[in-house]
């Protein structure tokens, strides 16, 4: 297959040079973000177990994820399907130079070793003690080229008694407490319904990672950055920890969580809403609805048609709503129920309430008339999947926008260039290790 | 240590949406000045408060975003306060503002003119939906976004006729933030190299929209809708419960089917806790049968749920976790403070807060480095508190400052 090269973006962070050993979900963001202003981050695989996100089911072909799931997990299984590069991994992976290298082989570990005296950045997402069993731990790394940026990512941290303890991301949310403060009062915790930590935790690792290379760029040393999610997560709930240190107030307690009411600010009305329709799962539809001022709860008051509200005792005062929430839920439920949850939200909009539509992922990429003004959702070309719509980079930069047109690298894509052009191998020397089952 | 944002300056107005922005790069070394209206950035008046009073300098959710900023306060809508965020950005290295499109501008604040007279200025605008667009001028807060961004649609309970849940603590707007610094970094870097600043928009609804893993990829490539699931992933069908009450009555984060690897430890934590059954027979060596009995009511189902209701959720983690388990505990945030393991990696920073007379453990931050040093230093400002220091910085003499104060222009 003819495949088109790619990582010719042109941005400021041209000349970094990036060894990208992720897989799974947060560790693939923290080099992901990079890629789009010019780094050129070769992701490097084991050449006979490509990233199991490559597996994913194909568009129109009957292979379902289940099935490719149980060919990976199955010990000893070997796969039916050839790996390919699955549109997800184009998310994840997007820009980045695909090398296949078997470190535990000698001459695999000597070439690795190469690769990482030419760079400027090594990341990683394994168990903790994965790199060291390779004798390639931060004393080596940094032995090896001392401006080299080092990120490790993992659920406990690569220091500390838990650093062992096995994480994906739902456990990172529960052992952060970020699952505990969603849900409603007197319920189980509702927690999060994906793996925000993989997500947003990828990008706080993906910023660590940039300032930790902009000091290796200011110093010409490099460092180790020892990233625990489960900190990180921790970090997104300050203000649990302040209050319960001034105060003394646990969030184990009585009537915690709030649901989706607010408790800073303490305003009301401030809910979802069941409203007309339900979603092609039979879910109810909703709309989340605020006021946090007199004049939002005066605007929504006269679009509900009840301004006796507004003389109410139980509702005078914002005080006085959030005593009585329950009771005024149940009044403007009662109005959003028979009504369309769009109509609800460009009516409340137009009179200043805070509105918004429980969005699905359909809502967003079929029906979103912002997301598509911002054109979040471009299509990207790949040679084995074709032409496809993905979720783009989305900050805009006035100088040096990101490059929404790349894809994710097939499977060792780049092994010639990565061995050829930047580790001088001649190609004889690379059908040599090929053969070895090197690379 | 030197720090690596040391020596950059960054304005920030104060708003609830991009206050993460500047502490972390507060954090990281930069220094912030916090140009707030005199009345207090919306940040001081949400709460929760020191004994629940409301007081502007002991806002604990203000403490928590705003570690190692410098405030100024200044009414920016009348001219003297304008004039005064102008010669603050004219030497700025970035500015960090989230008002609504079309605010600065009126004021002349908007990036064509600063940037004009500082071209090296990185002016970082943190918005609802953009600068433009059918909604840019939309009413939202945090909640809201989690609503229209998709957090809320995959996340909350496996009934499909309960409310739909976002999760607390500001979580849209860190997103968007991290978002944010992670640009702003960029444009540091670049403007190393060219001497030239940027204007950068980033919208918190887009951070939103692609954070929500593989539903927009479920939707996008195979035309699955996705269905809430308690305590974990929502998919295109319901699958096995994953959230189990331990003996404490503490939730568990705990999966059910086990591995070759995992099964024998499990047999041998069920045999000793006499719930084992006939699971150590040679047929549930079949991972196959093993799932078949993962259901609700199945035998493994029953014995492992029987196992966790003997045994408190501390333990429960630590021997499941021996075995290879990949299960966790659904702690309370404060759960952690007692744990050793964080308080071996150092996780927990004193901040002096004079307000209440003692110091208090403030969370580091995302990152442990011996080399990256991102933590905060100092407690957040007091309203106002560096007003007058700045503006002499500024070249505003006393007569000037005094003047502006008693105006209410400053404070």
């Amino acid at each position: 297959m003819s495949i088109a090269p790619q990582g010719m973006t042109r941005g400021p962070l041209n000349g970094i040079r990036i060894i990208d050993l992720t897989w799974k979900a947060v560790g693939p963001w923290s080099a992901r973000m990079l890629t789009p202003y010019g780094a050129e981050v070769i992701h490097v695989e084991p050449p006979h177990e490509p990233d199991d996100h490559r597996w994913d089911a194909r568009r129109g072909q009957g292979i379902t994820m289940t099935d490719h799931q149980v060919a990976h997990t199955e010990p000893g299984a070997v796969p039916s399907i050839p790996y390919y590069t699955a549109p997800y991994y184009s998310q994840i992976h997007n820009g980045k130079h695909a090398v296949s290298i078997n470190t535990r082989h000698p001459e695999g570990k000597r070439l690795f070793e190469e690769l990482v005296k030419v760079s400027d950045g090594l990341t990683e997402n394994f168990s903790a003690r994965v790199l060291d069993n390779w004798g390639l731990g931060w004393e080596r790394l940094h032995e090896l080229n001392e401006r080299l940026v080092y990120l490790s990512t993992s659920g406990f941290g690569h220091a500390g008694e838990l650093s062992h303890y096995r994480t994906y991301g739902p456990i990172v949310q529960a052992e952060s407490g970020l699952t505990f403060v969603s849900g409603l009062p007197g319920r189980e915790p509702a927690g999060w319904g994906y793996s925000h930590m993989d997500i947003c935790g990828g990008w706080i690792g993906g910023l660590g990672f940039l300032l930790a290379l902009l000091q290796a760029k200011q110093t010409g040393q490099g460092t180790y950055v020892d990233y625990a999610v489960t900190e990180g997560a921790m970090s997104l709930l300050g203000t649990y920890f302040l209050d319960f240190q001034a105060n003394g107030r646990p969030t184990r307690r009585k009537g915690f969580p709030p649901g989706n009411h607010s408790e800073w600010p303490a305003v009301a009305p401030h809910n979802t809403y069941r409203t007309a329709g339900i979603d092609r799962q039979g879910q109810d539809w909703w709309v989340f609805i605020a006021c946090e001022t007199q004049e939002q709860w005066e605007a929504l008051v006269t679009e509900m048609g009840k301004p006796e509200l507004l003389s109410d005792p139980r509702f005078v005062t914002m005080k006085d709503r959030v005593a009585n929430q329950d009771v005024l839920d149940e009044i403007i439920s009662t109005w959003t129920a028979p009504r369309r949850r769009f109509d609800i939200m460009t009516r409340l909009q137009d009179v200043g309430v805070i509105a918004a539509v429980v969005e699905t992922a359909e809502d967003r990429v079929e029906y979103d008339p912002q997301l598509r003004h911002r054109e979040l959702y471009p299509l990207i070309q790949h040679p084995e999947v074709g032409e496809f719509a993905y979720e783009a980079f989305p900050p805009k930069l006035s100088r040096t926008p990101p490059d929404n047109s790349l894809r994710g690298p097939a499977v060792h894509e780049h092994d010639d260039y990565v061995f050829g052009q930047i580790l001088g191998l001649s190609e004889r020397e690379r059908s040599d290790l090929r053969a070895e089952g090197v690379i | 240590m030197a720090k690596v944002l040391n020596g950059i300056t960054v304005v920030e107005l104060a708003d609830r949406r991009n206050q993460m922005v500047g502490k972390i790069m507060s954090d990281a070394g930069a220094r912030v000045i916090q140009v707030e209206p005199v009345t207090g950035s919306p940040g001081r008046w949400t709460g929760p408060f020191v004994n629940d009073v409301e007081d502007p300098d002991k806002c604990l959710d203000y403490w928590w975003f705003n570690t190692g900023k410098e405030s100024v306060a200044l009414d920016i809508t009348r001219p003297p306060g304008r004039d005064a965020l102008r010669r603050l950005l004219a030497t700025a290295d970035v500015f960090v503002e989230s008002t609504k499109p079309g605010t600065l501008a009126a004021l002349g604040l908007d990036y064509d003119t600063i940037g004009a007279r500082n071209p090296k200025l990185i002016y970082a605008s943190l918005t609802d939906f953009g600068p433009d667009g059918p909604w840019a001028h939309l009413e939202m807060n945090d909640q809201a976004h989690l609503a229209l961004g998709g957090q809320m649609g995959v996340s909350g309970y496996s009934d499909p006729h309960e409310h739909p849940m976002g999760g607390h603590g500001r979580q849209a707007y860190n997103m968007a933030s991290v978002m944010m610094t992670h640009s702003i970094t960029v444009a540091l870097w670049d403007r190393m190299a060219t001497n030239l600043g940027q204007f950068i928009d980033v919208s918190i609804h887009d951070c939103c929209a692609i954070c929500t893993e593989r539903s927009v990829s479920y939707w996008l490539w195979y035309n699955q809708a996705n269905v809430r699931q308690t305590g974990q992933h929502a998919g295109p069908a319901y699958g096995l419960p994953i959230q189990v009450q331990a003996a404490d009555g503490r939730y568990m984060n705990a999966r059910f089917n086990f591995t070759q690897g995992q099964w024998p430890g499990m047999v041998k934590w069920m045999t000793e806790l006499g719930v084992v059954g006939d699971l150590a027979e040679e047929k549930y060596n079949d991972a196959k049968l093993r799932a078949a009995e993962a259901v609700p009511g199945g035998t493994v189902e029953v014995a492992v749920s029987k196992l966790l209701s003997m045994v408190p959720a501390q333990e429960a983690f630590e021997r499941a976790q021996s075995i290879g388990l990949t299960w966790g505990v659904i702690r309370s945030p404060e759960e952690n403070l007692e744990m050793h393991h964080f308080e071996e990696r150092g996780f927990w920073r004193q901040i002096e807060q004079p307000e209440i007379g003692k110091s208090i453990p403030y969370p580091r931050g995302f990152w442990k480095s011996d080399g990256l040093d991102v933590s905060p230093d100092g407690r957040a400002p007091h309203l106002g508190e560096h007003t007058k220091a700045i503006l002499r910085e500024v070249e505003y003499d006393d007569a000037e400052i005094e003047a502006m104060t008693t105006t209410g222009v400053a404070r």
